[in-house]
């Protein structure tokens, strides 16, 4: 039973590897939105975990009436950010969304993504994006902690275990 | 003319702060005029923020403000600050701040995480002119 679990699962890196006719099948698509209370008490991404496949596309959108919100990758190249995504990828940073607004961006390198809010990351709000399994050709886990994050961001990041045993995670406020 | 007239008035009244609802005639439409400027056209936000309105402040006075907050009227409803907790922990003190108005009809004082402007968490105190203020800015 396990092999064939496993046979399963691998079967989605195999058909990615060889190439899936657009028509049939779209590259999936998973969404996380910036959201807040109405008075501003509380921001965070929802969800604040997301477990994707290789090649999805992200699309964050700003639910938020009343603020505005970025996606920012911690990455050196952004404001000279610790790197929190695998080295290989590229790092992105929508700029601010106004409210109803959103921007995409498509991983494809396996490994572990934190990002975080510019205006909020004070305030705690940042994402983690685990893309692929532990195993996958290129794969980087979660960076390490570091003195260029606030502990309020740190304490933000959901385990990689948890993020792959439940595929997306929301804050306690979010449900 | 009367902008001419309304920026001259700003200017020469600015220095004494407190002072500031003396003027109260040239600020209780939108917009205030100088110092003044619109925060959205300075800053990522939406035009009329739900539950603050349209604002305006006088960039010299930030963070704590105070914001000019207008209706969908153009009408001003509220004056706000917006005070940084960690600031005031550490010993600053934020004395002597204009009002847009000297009539308050309430006051509501909460938390805010940080917005673009003033990201820093931070408290809103909000000094509402008439009754009906605060449902004008809700939505
Ligand atoms: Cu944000």
């Amino acid at each position: 039973m396990p092999a064939r679990r496993q046979v399963l699962a691998i079967g989605g890196g195999v058909f990615a590897a060889l190439g899936r006719p657009r028509a049939l099948w779209a590259d999936p698509v998973e969404s996380v939105e910036m959201k807040g209370t109405a008075r501003g008490e509380r921001i965070w991404f929802a969800p604040v975990g997301l477990a994707v496949m290789p090649g999805t596309t992200v699309r964050f959108t700003n639910r938020d009436p009343g603020n505005s919100h970025t996606s920012t990758a911690y990455h050196p190249d952004i404001l000279d950010r610790q790197l929190r995504i695998p080295p290989d990828a590229a790092p992105w940073d929508s700029d601010f969304l106004l409210p109803g607004e959103s921007f995409e961006v498509t991983l494809t390198v396996p490994g572990v993504y934190d990002y975080y809010c510019m205006p909020h990351e004070m305030a705690g709000m940042v994402g983690r994006i685990v893309v692929g399994r532990p195993g996958d050709p290129g794969w980087q886990g979660a960076a390490p902690d570091s003195a260029d994050l606030e502990p309020d961001a740190l304490a933000g990041f959901p385990p990689v275990d948890e993020i792959l045993a439940k595929g997306r995670i929301l804050k306690e406020e979010a449900r | 003319m009367k902008t001419a007239l309304l920026v001259a008035a700003a200017t020469f009244l600015l220095p004494v702060g407190s002072a500031l609802a003396h003027e109260e005639g040239a600020l209780q439409m939108s917009p205030p005029g100088a110092p003044y400027i619109q925060v959205s056209d300075a800053l990522p936000l939406p035009e009329f923020i739900p539950g603050l309105g349209t604002l305006f402040v006088d960039p010299a006075t930030l963070p704590a403000g105070p914001f000019l907050a207008y209706d969908h009227d153009g009408r001003l409803s509220a004056t706000i600050y917006m005070t940084p907790l960690d600031d005031l922990r550490n010993g600053t003190s934020y004395d002597g701040l204009g009002v847009g108005s000297h009539t308050v009809s309430s006051v509501d004082i909460y938390y805010n995480a940080g917005h673009p402007g003033v990201e820093a968490p931070h408290a809103h105190v909000v000094l509402f002119h008439d009754e009906d203020a605060k449902s004008r800015l809700a939505e």
